[in-house]
């Protein structure tokens, strides 16, 4: 390459960059150092490539984990300021330093690219948000979810799932919990665990414990009951120890919500993008 | 002149007085002789053979309830990427500080005696791996550290001075030292890391007083030296097979035992048909010439980055009624192999972990490979074991008390995706070919503890992990075997049958090799994890 062709492409980037990048061009965000807002297809494949060249080695060419762990969805669950710094100055576990190797354009790249491998499917919004707003008023789901600091912590928190999963991925859940379940952000060298497996206990005092995982290591486990009551148990002391992924404490609403309902519902979820 | 003349007589004087001499003397037949002072720790697996044993047995089965804390370090920045393991010798242990910072500590109490931290380019080259150091090795009275950023130094074992420090290799081009030199005879031998970054591999050995570089040993040849003709297309440019990790040492042979790492580029192997010597073998090279003895490649023509750095371990055993020199290695391909450390002639090998890459070994200990597990393009291949392999790097022990081999291995694969990218003159922009792996669901995997006879391979018992760990293991003579695991857990398991008997959580997985030290009649147990050095003890 010529180093007239060279600066040519660097003010073609550096110009998008500062398309993208620039906070009065993208919408209003209470974070710093946000993702490039609505990244042009030329930032995230020059994420994509920089990822497969630096980061996929230990993470994964889809970024679920290899030596390193998996990182889907990780810019939404700590927050792009986060993310780059992780990636400009290393981490504890392995993550090496990345300054000097990568300018601060091409994190955000990698990190619009990692944004990319948060949706597990696409699918599309065929329902109206407001009225599945009503649906989740009315159906009981903030007995179990907190939505912008409304509800309860039972299950996973809600107020930014529509960045974090596809409408299909929320369709699934809402009919049939349990069956397709995210992984968990653990630093092993293969991908996660599963969040939220289902597990079934027995002590060997005899007494019955169902939940979800929480956190696990080889020797312990904490799971979360029904109620949102955290169980704690060393393994040796189990009779019975069984994880059923599958199954789920959230109830299905195959049947209680009608067809149109779960649109609705789905489409609110899906409209869910961050705290007010 | 007349500052010459004085440095000259002063520096005769020093030279020739004994108290200096004896102030702080890590000789080298005190290493020789490491068994009969098992109250220090004086390489970094233990000894020359790199058994990862202590012969200490105050802590054992017994007792072992009610190990608990004897003191905490902790660095004055937070650190990442914490691998290092100690030296401890004559009341002081050593240990590096992630990336290239040396400190010395009081063994009894942790407390810190001195430190020194070399000036580092502002922006290290890491290519591959990590910025960070497993350790130092001790020799007389200095301690040498191999840094981030390619430089050889040794410190006065007192003070922290410098004494000398020497430029081993570009690390603009991606040369970096992550592996703990070893110290022997009179020099100082390290290996070099940046497989990754297409550089080629090389031993030093450089003389313990001075720096002066005594040998190279390249670890790949070039056109019209033999093992040229194992790297096809003629004038390629062999790359890779880097010694990032720490040798063993047989002083009746003088023979260095060496890993070397994989070819590059690791995941497209269209420019170099052939078997590309001496990548993914082991090295048995003359200690006072650096002349290759004899090699063993573990996994011919490689591309699935299964290096064989691990630390080779040495023993002695009687194989049908004669007593034998052997090296037991656990290689990231999957099969455990014994071989004969005075010729390098394979005896035995077997898979210790699920492997689909090969049928088998044949008599040589060749892998007879398996059809349709290369790299691919677009989904990949489904191949077992993983890009880290049934093992990587972290030591296995030996324990001569029940003949087993300890090694905390994984148990998965991964789908492995050719890349497309060549070498590139100049210095590296990335890992060079690209390519890389999907792993499998943190479910479809998990680790363990496998004891196996050391002879054989034959697994005697085995503890089961929830994940695959990274964790160096520590057998003792107290019928103890100390390992880790990724979640976070250090624990202890009875060495004959492998069931837990003490663990705790340390909030952060180990990296660093577990070492037993004794001082003041009591036996203490050293792990890292986290930010975090820590010593264990009976109260």
């Amino acid at each position: 390459m010529t180093a007239i062709r060279r600066v040519w492409i660097f003010a073609f980037l550096f110009t998008l960059w500062g398309m993208a990048a620039n906070p009065l061009s993208a919408s209003p965000s209470p974070r710093q150092d946000t993702p490039i807002a609505n990244p042009a297809p030329a930032d995230i494949e020059q994420g994509k490539q920089a990822f497969e060249t630096r980061c996929s080695t230990c993470h994964g060419l889809d970024g679920g984990g290899a030596m390193g762990p998996n990182i889907q969805g990780i810019p939404m669950r700590l927050g792009a300021p986060a993310v780059a710094d992780a990636i400009k100055n290393g981490m504890s576990g392995g993550m090496p330093a990345f300054a000097g190797q990568l300018d601060a354009m091409q994190i955000q790249q990698i990190i619009a690219y990692l944004l990319t491998l948060t949706h597990k499917d696409t699918g599309t919004v065929t329902g109206d948000p407001a009225k599945g707003k009503q649906v989740y008023d009315s159906s009981g789901c903030a007995g179990c979810h907190i939505i912008a600091g409304e509800g309860s912590g039972v299950g996973p928190e809600l107020t930014m799932v529509g960045q974090l999963r596809g409408p299909g991925y929320l369709r699934n859940a809402v009919v049939f919990p349990g069956t397709d379940l995210p992984q968990a952000r653990v630093f092993l060298e293969t991908g996660g665990l599963l969040d939220y497996m289902f597990v079934h206990i027995v002590t060997k005092e005899g007494h019955a414990f169902d939940g979800t995982r929480v956190v696990e290591d080889s020797f312990r486990i904490v799971i979360k009951d029904a109620s949102g009551k955290f169980h704690s148990f060393d393994k040796a002391d189990l009779r019975e120890f069984k994880k059923e992924p599958g199954k789920s404490v959230m109830p299905s609403f195959s049947g209680k919500l009608s067809g149109e309902q779960v649109n609705d519902l789905v489409a609110y979820l899906a409209s869910l993008k961050g705290a007010q | 002149m007349r500052i010459a003349k004085y440095a000259l007589v002063l520096s005769l004087f020093l030279a020739g007085n004994p108290a200096r001499s004896l102030a702080q003397n890590v000789s080298y037949e005190r290493i020789l002789h490491s068994q009969s002072e098992p109250q220090s720790w004086l390489t970094y697996s233990g000894s020359y053979f790199s058994q990862q044993y202590s012969p200490l047995k105050q802590i054992n089965r017994q007792n072992i309830a009610s190990l608990k804390i004897a003191w905490i370090y902790q660095p004055s920045k937070p650190v990442s990427n914490l691998e290092s393991s100690p030296i401890v010798a004559d009341g002081v242990m050593y240990i590096t500080e992630p990336p290239s910072t040396v400190t010395a500590l009081d063994v009894r109490t942790g407390l810190r005696l001195w430190s020194y931290t070399p000036t580092l380019p502002e922006h290290v080259v890491s290519i591959g791996l990590y910025a960070t150091s497993r350790g130092v090795a001790i020799l007389d009275d200095m301690v040498y550290i191999g840094t981030a950023d390619s430089h050889l130094i040794a410190l006065d074992a007192k003070t922290g001075a410098v004494r000398w420090n020497v430029h081993v290799a570009d690390n603009v081009m991606g040369y970096a030292m992550t592996g703990p030199p070893l110290a022997l005879k009179g020099k100082v031998i390290v290996g070099i890391a940046g497989s990754e970054a297409a550089v080629r591999g090389f031993i030093d050995a450089y003389d313990a007083k001075t720096g002066k570089r005594i040998w190279r040993l390249w670890t790949t040849p070039r056109v019209g030296e033999p093992g040229a003709e194992t790297w096809g297309n003629g004038a390629y440019e062999s790359a890779g097979a880097t010694t990032w990790n720490n040798g063993s040492y047989d002083p009746d042979l003088n023979l260095i035992y060496w890993g070397t790492g994989n070819p590059a580029p690791d995941f497209n192997d269209d420019d170099r048909p052939g078997d590309n010597l001496y990548t993914c073998s082991l090295l048995a090279v003359d200690a006072d010439t650096g002349k290759l003895k004899w090699y063993f490649q573990f996994s011919p023509h490689e591309d699935h980055d299964w290096d064989s750095d691990e630390p080779a371990v040495l023993f002695n055993a009687t194989i049908d009624g004669k007593p034998r020199k052997l090296v037991g290695f656990a290689n990231r391909n999957g099969f455990y192999y014994v071989l004969d450390r005075v010729t390098g002639k394979f005896i035995t090998g077997a898979p210790f972990v699920k492997e689909t890459w090969a049928k088998g070994l044949d008599a040589n200990g060749r892998p007879i490979p398996a059809p349709n597990q290369e790299p691919t393009l677009g989904a990949g291949t489904l191949v077992y074991p993983s890009i880290t392999g049934g093992v990587d790097w972290t030591s296995p022990s030996y324990s001569p008390q029940t003949g087993l081999f300890y090694v905390s291995v994984h148990e998965t694969g991964a789908y492995f995706i050719k890349g497309t990218g060549k070498i590139e003159p100049g210095p590296p922009k990335g890992i060079v070919g690209g390519g890389g792996i999907r792993a499998l669901a943190g479910e479809q995997s998990y680790g363990a503890i496998r004891a196996l006879e050391a002879t054989t391979g034959k697994r005697k018992w085995e503890f089961k992990l929830l994940a695959p760990a990274w964790v160096p293991v520590l057998s003792t003579a107290g019928g103890l075997v100390f390992s880790g695991t990724d979640e976070g857990n250090f624990f202890a398991l009875d060495a004959d049958t492998g069931k837990p008997v003490w663990n705790i959580e340390l909030g952060h997985s180990a990296r660093s090799n577990p070492i037993s030290y004794e001082v003041g009649g009591k036996q203490y147990i050293f792990i890292t994890a986290g930010n975090v050095y820590m010593a264990f003890s009976l109260p």
